[in-house]
């Protein structure tokens, strides 16, 4: 397992206003995740956990501490550059797939590398490569209404993976979907983790999901209840 | 960039509601179209009266010809001074003219003034494209008269063969119908200069001269000779100034149109940002979405502008295209300054293109504006929470 810190957060608070009231969400939270690590976040509703999702990936900020995805505190960028960040360092994996209806399986796979320089040519190649990886490469022309659960995922997941980011974050990656079509996208989570290194961190309830990470972290209240390893998941240092 | 394709197919997507947008906006630029097209119709028909040498010779200090009567002693005094062109058989390109501007009944039964113009054989050559299109040419003395084309179509007896009566004394046996390259002849009807006077018992005096120079320094000569004599107390004004003066009709139209194009504008502005809000609100969870893949605000507002401008742009396209076949459209109006009945052809000129592409320009932009201001301001985790 490489021991290089991933993630740091440090003493990292969030609250929310509600008119004249302040609602902690996350309290004092100190954290750290190594890089290639695949990351559970379990917890009861309410606990926190998409928040923290949230403020790892950029897309919420901290009302104290800090916190640093790969050397970078992401305090310190404006609202632009945050959004920059995003797009070069974390694909985004959501309970419901979150694919845009009107375009295909193609289109949506590509839509994060119509951000990027990369000419038409090679945009091609990388979302044939992302399809390849997710098992979909004869789905491109599909739209999302002509695909199940299971393979709006995966283009999902294929969506998140084409822009090859250095953080995936998943939240209720399988909550929609059956326990088979589950299995499938947790293996593919795993091949990701452990063929190509990429740091996850994973929202969910469901304890068998958690399973297949290397790590799982419990949250209560804001606050960090307990932190499980399991060394066998973890993958070799590339 | 969010692609174009994502609006394209959103728009195709929810048809319904793109297509009454379209529809709505298309209506806007339609009716706009054809009130700009008819000011502009007006404004060519005036233009087309004016030739550049031609100068028309009125009573001093009056603005038209139908108050600018004076002895056609002075008239004749005219024709014969130098410097003015000649036909090819070497007769000066100048003409007396009388006007009269009696009520006539429309083939509706209604009633309104018409311009009857006594003319000499000059005046056809000092109108633009003069063609005797039907029938033939009046006989003088025989009580015969020639109608436009367009005003053959409003009035009763009119037409080849009819005969149009005004009063006990005045009355003429239509024998032809006649066109002018859409000048203000147009507008009229033609009889003999001397029928015309002795019809009306106004013999020995005419309602203006029209005349052409042979050459600028002709016209300057010219216009100098009759303004600067005492004795004639005339005013030779050019043509086309004096038919520019006579455009207060086409300033009314342009006023009135313009208030009803941007009220109307405003309306569709309205609908929409309607139409616009309303994808706004049902795409929450794309916008949050993309914004999360790290599209930023500014390529979030370009592309629901984008897409404003697109059901804008259908709307007026076919707002444009529904404008083309009413080219041939020719409506009666009343001249402001005889009261006379006057008509306009619609013309699709600059006029007409530039208020449609300013309109759907408009439309598109401040009717998206706001929604798309709605959509950029939008939290992303919030718009990944909707359902």
């Amino acid at each position: 397992m490489s021991q290089t810190a991933s993630i740091e957060l440090q003493g990292v608070d969030k609250e929310y206003r509600r008119d004249d009231f302040k609602i902690p969400v996350l309290t004092g939270l100190d954290l750290t995740v190594a890089e290639g690590e695949f990351l559970a976040l379990m917890g009861p509703s309410g606990s926190g956990k998409t928040t923290l999702l949230n403020l790892i990936a950029g897309l919420d900020r901290s009302t104290r501490g800090k916190v640093i995805v790969h050397g970078q505190d992401l305090g310190d960028l404006s609202e632009a550059e945050i959004t920059r960040w995003r797009a070069h360092n974390v694909g985004f994996i959501f309970q419901t797939y979150n694919l845009i209806p009107v375009l295909t399986a193609f289109e949506n796979v590509e839509l994060p590398l119509l951000l990027t320089s990369l000419s038409k040519r090679k945009r091609r190649d990388n979302v044939m490569t992302a399809l390849k990886v997710v098992g979909l490469k004869d789905r491109e022309h599909h739209y999302p209404r002509q695909l199940s659960g299971g393979q709006e995922q995966r283009v999902a997941i294929a969506r998140a993976i084409v822009t090859d980011p250095y953080l995936l974050v998943a939240d209720e990656p399988t909550g929609d979907l059956d326990r088979t079509s589950a299995g499938e996208i947790l293996d593919l989570l795993e091949q990701l983790n452990q063929e190509f290194q990429k740091t996850i961190l994973m929202v969910t309830h469901d304890p068998l999901a958690a399973e297949r990470a290397s790590r799982t972290l419990h949250l209560d209240k804001g606050q960090l209840v307990d932190d499980k390893v399991r060394e066998a998941r973890v993958p070799a240092a590339s | 960039m969010v692609p174009l394709k994502y609006n394209v197919r959103n728009l195709r997507v929810r048809w319904k509601t793109t297509m009454m947008t379209v529809l709505g906006t298309a209506l806007v630029v339609w009716s706009s179209c054809i009130l700009f097209g008819l000011v502009q119709g007006l404004e060519y028909s005036l233009k087309a009266s004016g030739e550049p040498f031609d100068l028309i010779v009125v009573r001093k200090g009056s603005s038209n010809e139908n108050t600018g009567g004076f002895d056609a002693v002075k008239a004749d005094d005219i024709l014969n001074l130098p410097g003015i062109a000649r036909d090819d058989q070497g007769r000066p390109i100048a003409a007396k003219e009388t006007l009269n501007i009696p009520v006539a009944e429309r083939a509706n039964g209604t009633r309104t003034n018409v311009i009857i113009r006594g003319v000499q054989p000059a005046s056809r050559l000092l109108r633009p494209d003069f063609k005797i299109v039907e029938g033939q040419d009046f006989q003088p003395g025989k009580g015969e008269c020639i109608v436009s084309r367009n005003l053959s179509r409003i009035f009763k007896g009119a037409q080849i063969g009819g005969l149009l009566q005004f009063g006990e004394k005045e009355q003429y046996r239509v024998v032809g119908i006649f066109t002018a390259g859409g000048s203000a002849a147009e507008s009229e009807v033609w009889a003999d200069f001397t029928d015309v006077q002795r019809n009306t018992g106004r013999t020995g005096t005419v309602s203006c001269v029209q005349l052409r120079a042979a050459s600028p320094q002709d016209l300057d000569a010219l216009k100098k000779t009759i303004d600067g004599d005492t004795q004639f107390r005339l005013e030779a004004k050019n043509e086309i100034e004096y038919y520019a003066s006579q455009n207060t009709s086409g300033a009314f139209l342009k006023a009135a149109g313009t208030l009803i194009a941007v009220l109307l504008t405003f309306g569709a502005m309205f609908a929409a940002a309607n139409t616009m809000f309303a994808a706004v609100k049902s795409r929450t969870r794309e916008i949050g979405t993309m914004r999360a893949l790290g599209f930023s605000q500014f390529d979030i507002l370009v592309s629901f502008l984008s897409e404003s401008l697109i059901l804008c742009f259908l709307g007026g396209a076919l707002g444009v295209l529904a404008t083309l076949p009413l080219s041939a459209l020719t409506i009666e109006t009343s001249n402001f300054n005889t009261f006379a009945a006057m008509t306009i052809s619609f013309r699709f000129g600059p006029l007409v293109l530039g208020t449609a592409i300013i309109m759907t320009l408009l439309m598109g932009v401040f009717g998206g504006m706001f929604p798309a201001i709605r959509a950029v301001r939008l939290d992303v985790i919030r718009a990944l929470r909707e359902l």
